[in-house]
């Protein structure tokens, strides 16, 4: 009968073979995930490159993406000051607000959305196999192959319009802003944490892809849920507004994760953090932590299913 | 027990391994199509049923069989991708499935029909990325990559975009990046797929020259009967999920094939050569020799007429080619399997 030997006496036990000493070493070894994922961005820099004009024509693309969109808000800051009364959500502060919308997307597009639909189309097709025989965290070996660096053009130009719009702020006699030495790590911070709660529920939903067989609702879904978290929260505080706002707050906390870092910048209802502002950078850090831990989660329940595709 | 001693020997141990499948079952049209929306039917595959088998260290073993016979899951299983539906199975002491990195860090499978490389890159790059993921340091890696590169003579295509590579040169490359930890234990799953005649030969070349080398434990699956004659001195026929055969490939010969090949070389008249022509299961005649298949019981009386009564001036008695006696273990372990002797393969499920 077989029965289950303790796999940490392994190294000693006999193999037979000339480099036994080594294996124990060899056993032993951890991956530096650091230069694993330096790899990756290297080799993605290199493809990027041997492809020059499709490099070129996606940075062309996504900034010209980011100036229409811009355009379209500096049209509709033509006819109003303020989105709605007493929400603090002028002109510069909402440019603030975008630029932050840019930065997070970009650096979703720049590192996890190749990734997240490379990993549906593995499960497809059963190259899956690959990512699990090595000995590193599937999920990190999954999340990072591929990075974009052709999206990350608009995370540059996010920062350069929250740049000039603080210095409009800062330097306006009749706003109150509260800029320390703290703010641009905060905004860092909380910036990364919007980005962690949109990959996790990315990363989530591809894995459902071994239970579906299939799922190309990937960009879909990508769209529509961008859709509601790249505005200021107070645009859904009237009649039907106000599920969605309990929804996207409380439930998938994706209006928070992008309100909190542009709040910290923003300040549109001036420098004093209140109890609210406390409250929602809370909920973006417990979201953030929380998500990802779900996300792990649902992708190792989402491995054991996974059976691999035809040889 | 002698039996618990044996399998703490055992590089690799199966015992009972079973994996099925559920497969959804479409039928043709558009209609059907519309019906498979709401309900589904599905018929149970029985990919692996029941196998259990031992593999020593440094064993060279070849599974053969049929395609869908259950080879590349069994691979699969032993590399921890998929879960087994029941049965224990332990490689070097670890369970395959649990994936433990510990175990990841000492087999290594290659696919023939699979690409791991990165397509858009020169295979160095890959090569660099097994390295970090794998933890080898700076020196061994070094070593072991131009050691390797130097067997199949791929130094000069080192730098060459993988997709501009051919599918000899990119197999080759698969091979190493495969090797570059020092596996102690290797599965290959038909790594000489449409490779051709040079290709496949240079492969089993250096596998041979490997595994002399290292003395690693390598299981292969292959349908080409060369890369199994050079390379194996164990074989396991697989067909319907379950061994149906497990010893040397003379064994394979001496058990399934009921027959022997004759060729003679007749001396004088032509007259004598004609009554020959009139013999059973005669294969090719070009006078002055005629080649024939007889029972393997009936080879010494079948010899001792001809001796008798012409004048025979070569005798030449051979097996049959390998590949038609694998064709035969084939087609018997089909009809096995449809009386019964390997249970059902089908259930309606839903």
């Amino acid at each position: 009968m077989l029965k289950a030997h303790d796999a940490k006496q392994i190294p000693q036990k006999s193999t037979g073979l000339p480099h036994e000493a080594g294996i124990a070493e060899q056993v032993m070894r951890k991956p530096s995930y650091l230069n694993v994922f330096l790899t990756f961005a290297k080799n993605s820099m290199i493809r990027d490159m041997s492809f020059r004009m499709n490099f070129i024509l996606q940075c062309i693309s996504s900034l010209s993406w980011a100036a229409m969109n811009y355009g379209l808000f500096k049209i509709i800051y033509q006819f109003s000051d303020s989105i709605g009364r007493r929400t603090g959500w002028g002109e510069s502060e909402f440019f603030i607000f975008l630029g932050t919308i840019w930065i997070i997307n970009s650096l979703i597009q720049t590192f996890f959305m190749a990734n997240a639909t490379e990993f549906s189309e593995m499960i497809r097709t059963g190259n899956l196999d690959f990512a699990l025989l090595k000995p590193i965290d599937t999920q990190f070996l999954i999340s990072f192959p591929r990075v974009n660096w052709a999206q990350l053009a608009n995370a540059f130009l996010g920062l350069a319009v929250i740049i000039f719009y603080e210095n409009e702020l800062l330097h306006d006699p009749d706003k109150q802003m509260n800029f320390t030495i703290w703010s641009v790590p905060a905004f860092i911070f909380f910036v990364l944490c919007g980005t962690v709660v949109m990959y996790s529920v990315m990363i989530t939903l591809a894995a459902t892809s071994i239970w579906m067989g299939r799922n190309q609702n990937l960009h879909n879904f990508w769209f529509y849920i961008t859709n509601f978290y790249r505005y200021p929260m107070e645009i859904y505080e009237r009649g039907i507004g106000w599920a969605l706002w309990g929804t996207f707050t409380f439930v998938i906390p994706i209006l928070v994760v992008s309100n909190v870092p542009a709040r910290v910048l923003a300040q549109p209802m001036g420098g004093h953090w209140g109890i609210w502002d406390w409250t929602l950078a809370s909920i973006s850090v417990v979201a953030a932590a929380g998500s990802l831990v779900a996300s792990r989660w649902v992708f190792r329940m989402a491995l054991k299913s996974y059976r691999s595709a035809s040889s | 027990m002698p039996e618990s001693i044996i399998s703490q020997m055992s590089i690799i141990e199966i015992k009972n391994l079973t994996k099925s499948y559920r497969v959804y079952q479409k039928q043709e049209g558009m209609m059907a199509s519309i019906r498979g929306l709401f309900r589904r039917e599905y018929r149970e595959v029985h990919a692996v049923r029941d196998i259990s088998l031992n593999v020593e260290p440094g064993e060279f073993v070849a599974f053969l069989g049929p395609n869908g016979a259950g080879k590349t899951t069994t691979l699969k299983l032993l590399s921890g991708v998929i879960n087994p539906d029941s049965g224990a199975c332990q490689v070097m002491g670890y369970v395959p499935w649990e994936r433990e990195n510990e175990y990841r860090r000492r087999f290594a499978l290659v696919m023939g029909q699979k690409n791991q490389l990165w397509w858009d890159l020169p295979a160095a790059e890959s090569f660099r990325l097994n390295q970090h993921i794998y933890a080898v340091p700076v020196v061994d890696f070094n070593r072991t990559r131009d050691e390797l590169c130097d067997m199949l003579d791929v130094t000069h295509l080192l730098g060459q975009p993988v997709r501009e590579l051919s599918l000899g040169e990119r197999m080759k490359m698969e091979l190493i990046a495969a090797l570059l930890h020092s596996p102690d234990v290797l599965f290959l799953d038909e790594p000489t797929i449409g490779l051709d005649v040079v290709a496949q030969h240079k492969i089993q070349q250096f596998l041979k020259a490997y595994q002399e080398d290292r003395k690693s434990t390598i299981v292969l699956t292959s349908h080409y009967m060369k890369d199994i004659q050079a390379l194996c001195q164990r074989v396991i026929i697989i067909a319907q999920g379950a061994i149906y055969h497990d010893g040397s490939l003379d064994e394979i010969v001496d058990r399934f094939s009921g027959d022997k090949i004759v060729t003679l070389q007749i001396g004088g008249p032509d007259e004598a050569f004609e009554g020959l022509r009139a013999l059973p299961n005669v294969i090719e005649v070009e006078p002055p020799r005629i080649k024939f298949r007889v029972g393997r019981d009936d080879v010494a009386k079948t010899l001792s007429d001809i001796l008798s009564t012409h004048a025979v001036e070569d005798i030449v008695v051979e097996d049959p080619p390998l590949e038609e006696v694998i064709a035969k273990v084939f087609t018997d372990a089909q009809d096995a399997k449809s009386l019964g002797e390997f249970g059902t393969s089908a259930a309606e499920a839903r």
